[in-house]
C-alpha cells in the first residue's frame, strides 16, 4: 500500500556530470519496495507544481553502510525538477509518495541470466535488481551505455557485481556506439543458457532492445518513462500504447500497468 | 469555539461540506482509497463517462508549466456500461456523493448516458461536460455556441429527474452568455471552470510538446481567471455555483465561496497530493473555528458590495 510522507533528505551526493544520488529515510516504503517501482518526490514550497517520479535506486542491504530505513534515488539534473532536487542539503524537507507501480519480477528459472541492459541515468533501478536476485542465481550480465564515460554513474559498482561491459556514443569508455550492437552478440554468445532482459533507458533504446528481444524470443521487461502528474492512476498522463487482445490497440499507464512491461506488449 | 456547520445545498443536491473533486483528477472515486476516506468528502466527480469506453488521445499527454498542467488526455473512461456495472455498486457502499459527470459526441450521446444513470441507484447528479478541449468530435462546440449548449441542455434535462449541472468553458469571449443559456436549458447549478486552451512549443525539437498540439491548462496559474468569472457568472444567474480552478488550500475555496460559490471542486490539487481534497476541507473547517463563523453558507457572495 503507497504512502504518503514528509520525511528529511539524509545525504544528496553529486557522483559528477550532473548525476546525484539521493538518501531519505523512509522504513516502511523500505520493507516492502520492489526494484523499479518509483515514488513521486516533491519538494514543499518549491516552484514546480507536480512532483516528479524516480526510480528507487537503493533498497537495505543494497549499498554498504547505509542508515537502516533510508531508501537511495538516482538521478541526473537536467530540468528544474530535478535541478531543485540537487539543490537540497541533508536536513531538507520532501514529500514522497510511495511504494508506486509494479517493479521487476525477479527470474521464474533459478538457472536463468538475469541481463541488464541500462541507458545513461536508466542505470537507477539496477543496483537494486543486484541486491535483491536470489542467492545463488548466475552473476548477472550487464551491458551500460551512455553519451559519455563521465555519464556511466556507478559503473565501478556494476563492474564488481555483473559480467560488465560499457558502450559510448563518443567512445570515451568500452565500445564505441550503442548497447544494440554488443547485446545482439550477446545473444548469439548465451544459446546454451536461458536468459532473461531486464531495460531501463531512454525510450529509442527500450524500443530497440525490446524489438530485439521478441524478435529473439528472450524474455524482457522494460522499465518505462513517461511524463506524469500523479504517479497512481488517475491523470491518465503517462500512457504508452499497448497490444490488446486480438489485433488492438490500447493505452497503458506507466505509473500502475507499469512502469515495467514485458517488451511483447508495448506497441512502438 | 464553534463546530462550524459546512453544510451547503445546492437546490435539491444537499452537500454535509462544500468539497468536491473536479472530473478528471478523481478517477471513479476509488482509486484514492489508499489515501483518504471518501465517507469524508462530500462527493466527487467521476471521470467524463461516455456511451462507449474512450482509450483518448496519443501521447504526450501532460507536460508542466508554470504554476499549473496541460493535458490532453481525450476524455479517455470506461464507458458508462461498465462504470454502472464495476464501479457504481461498491460506490454505493460509501457514504459520498457521487457526481457523473457526462459526454457525448452528439446529442444523442448525452441523452444515452444520462437516461441510462437515471436509471440506476447511487447517483446524486449529473454534470454535463460541454467543454472539454481535448476532443474533436465536441463537447467544446456546444460550451462555445450559446445556442447550442441550450439545446443540449434542455436534451439531458429530459433524460433525468437528477439534478443537472453544466460545466462551463473558460474559452468564450463572454461567460455570463452561456452561462445563461445554459441555464435557459433547464440546468440547476453550473459548476465553472473547465481548463483554458493552451500550449508549449519544445524549442529544442521545434514543435509542440504535446502530441495534439494544445491542451487544458489548470492549476493554480488559472485562479485569479477562474475566480472573476465566478464572481461574474453569480452576478448573471439564479441559480447555485460550483467553482473550481487552482483550489488548493481552504484559502483559495473561501474566494470562490465569497465570489459566489456554494461549493468547490479540487482538481490538479488531487494529482500532487491524493489527499489534497481533504487537506482543503479540514483546513476549511479549521478557518472557520478559528473565526467563530457557525455556518459557511452565509459567506457565499458575501464578497460582492452589498
Amino acid at each position: 500500500m503507497p504512502r504518503d510522507i514528509t520525511t528529511a533528505v539524509l545525504a544528496n551526493t553529486g557522483l559528477g556530470h550532473g548525476n546525484w544520488l539521493l538518501e531519505f529515510g523512509a522504513p516502511e516504503m523500505a520493507e516492502s519496495m520492489r526494484p523499479a517501482q518509483f515514488f513521486m518526490i516533491g519538494i514543499p514550497g518549491a516552484a514546480t507544481l507536480l512532483r516528479r517520479p524516480y526510480s528507487v535506486c537503493g533498497l537495505p542491504g543494497t549499498f554498504d553502510d547505509r542508515p537502516a530505513g533510508a531508501l537511495q534515488v538516482l538521478y541526473k539534473a537536467v530540468g528544474r525538477g530535478t535541478g531543485l532536487l540537487a539543490s537540497l542539503a541533508p536536513g531538507a524537507q520532501i514529500t514522497v509518495l510511495g511504494p508506486l507501480g509494479n517493479g521487476f519480477t525477479p527470474p521464474d528459472d533459478p538457472e536463468t541470466v538475469p541481463l541488464f541492459v541500462a541507458g545513461g541515468i536508466g542505470s537507477a533501478p539496477f543496483p537494486a535488481l543486484t541486491s535483491t536476485l536470489a542467492a545463488g542465481s548466475p552473476r548477472p550480465r550487464m551491458i551500460y551505455g551512455a553519451r559519455s564515460a563521465g555519464d556511466l554513474v556507478l559503473a565501478d559498482w556494476f563492474a564488481e557485481r555483473t559480467e560488465f561491459e560499457a558502450t559510448t556514443e563518443d567512445g570515451s569508455a568500452g565500445t564505441t556506439g550503442r548497447v544494440t550492437g554488443p547485446l545482439e552478440r550477446m545473444l548469439d554468445e548465451e544459446q546454451q543458457r536461458k536468459l532473461k532482459i531486464y531495460a531501463c533507458g531512454p525510450e529509442p533504446m527500450l524500443e530497440a532492445v525490446g524489438k530485439l528481444a521478441v524478435a529473439r524470443e528472450v524474455e524482457c521487461e522494460l522499465s518505462m518513462e513517461a511524463h506524469m502528474a500523479c504517479g497512481f492512476g488517475v491523470c491518465l498522463g503517462c500512457v504508452v500504447p499497448v497490444r490488446r487482445a486480438g489485433d488492438g490497440v490500447g493505452y497503458d499507464r506507466v505509473c500502475l500497468e507499469g512502469p515495467v512491461m514485458d517488451a511483447k506488449c508495448v506497441a512502438w | 469555539m464553534v463546530t462550524p456547520d459546512l453544510s451547503m445545498r445546492l437546490g435539491d443536491l444537499e452537500l454535509r461540506n462544500p468539497v468536491l473533486t473536479a472530473s478528471g483528477t478523481f478517477g471513479y472515486g476509488l482509486e484514492f482509497e489508499p489515501y483518504l476516506k471518501l465517507d469524508e468528502l462530500a462527493g466527487f466527480v467521476t471521470k467524463g463517462l461516455s456511451p462507449q469506453p474512450r482509450e483518448g488521445n496519443p501521447p504526450p499527454r501532460i507536460v508542466e508549466t508554470p504554476a499549473g498542467m496541460l493535458n490532453t488526455i481525450g476524455l479517455q473512461n470506461i464507458g458508462v456500461d461498465a462504470f454502472i456495472h464495476d464501479k457504481l455498486p461498491l460506490l454505493r457502499e460509501r457514504d459520498t456523493q457521487v457526481i457523473a459527470n457526462v459526454f457525448g459526441e452528439n446529442i444523442d450521446g448525452y441523452v444515452e448516458v444520462c437516461s441510462k444513470l437515471d436509471q440506476v441507484e447511487g447517483v446524486a447528479a449529473i454534470e454535463l461536460n460541454v467543454s472539454c478541449p481535448n476532443t474533436e468530435e465536441g463537447g467544446m462546440i456546444f460550451g462555445n455556441d450559446p445556442g447550442a449548449l441550450a439545446t443540449v441542455t434542455a436534451a439531458a434535462r429530459e433524460a433525468t429527474r437528477l439534478p443537472l449541472i453544466v460545466k462551463l468553458s473558460p474559452n468564450v469571449t463572454d461567460i455570463r452568455v452561456t452561462a445563461r443559456a445554459a441555464v435557459e436549458g433547464g440546468a440547476d447549478i453550473l459548476s465553472l471552470v473547465n481548463t483554458f486552451v493552451g500550449m508549449q512549443v519544445d524549442i529544442e525539437r521545434r514543435r509542440p510538446v504535446l502530441k495534439k498540439v494544445c491542451g487544458g491548462l489548470s492549476g493554480p496559474a488559472i485562479r485569479p481567471l477562474a475566480v472573476w468569472m465566478t464572481w461574474q457568472v453569480s452576478q448573471s444567474v439564479d441559480v447555485p455555483l460550483i467553482g473550481m480552478g487552482g483550489i488548493s488550500c481552504a484559502a483559495d475555496a473561501l474566494e470562490f465561496i465569497l465570489a459566489g460559490a456554494s461549493a468547490v471542486q479540487v482538481g490538479t490539487a488531487n494529482f500532487v497530493h491524493p489527499d489534497g481534497s481533504i487537506r482543503v476541507l479540514r483546513e476549511l473547517r479549521q478557518w472557520l473555528a478559528d473565526r467563530d463563523i457557525a455556518t459557511l453558507a452565509e459567506l457565499v457572495g458575501a464578497g460582492h458590495p452589498a
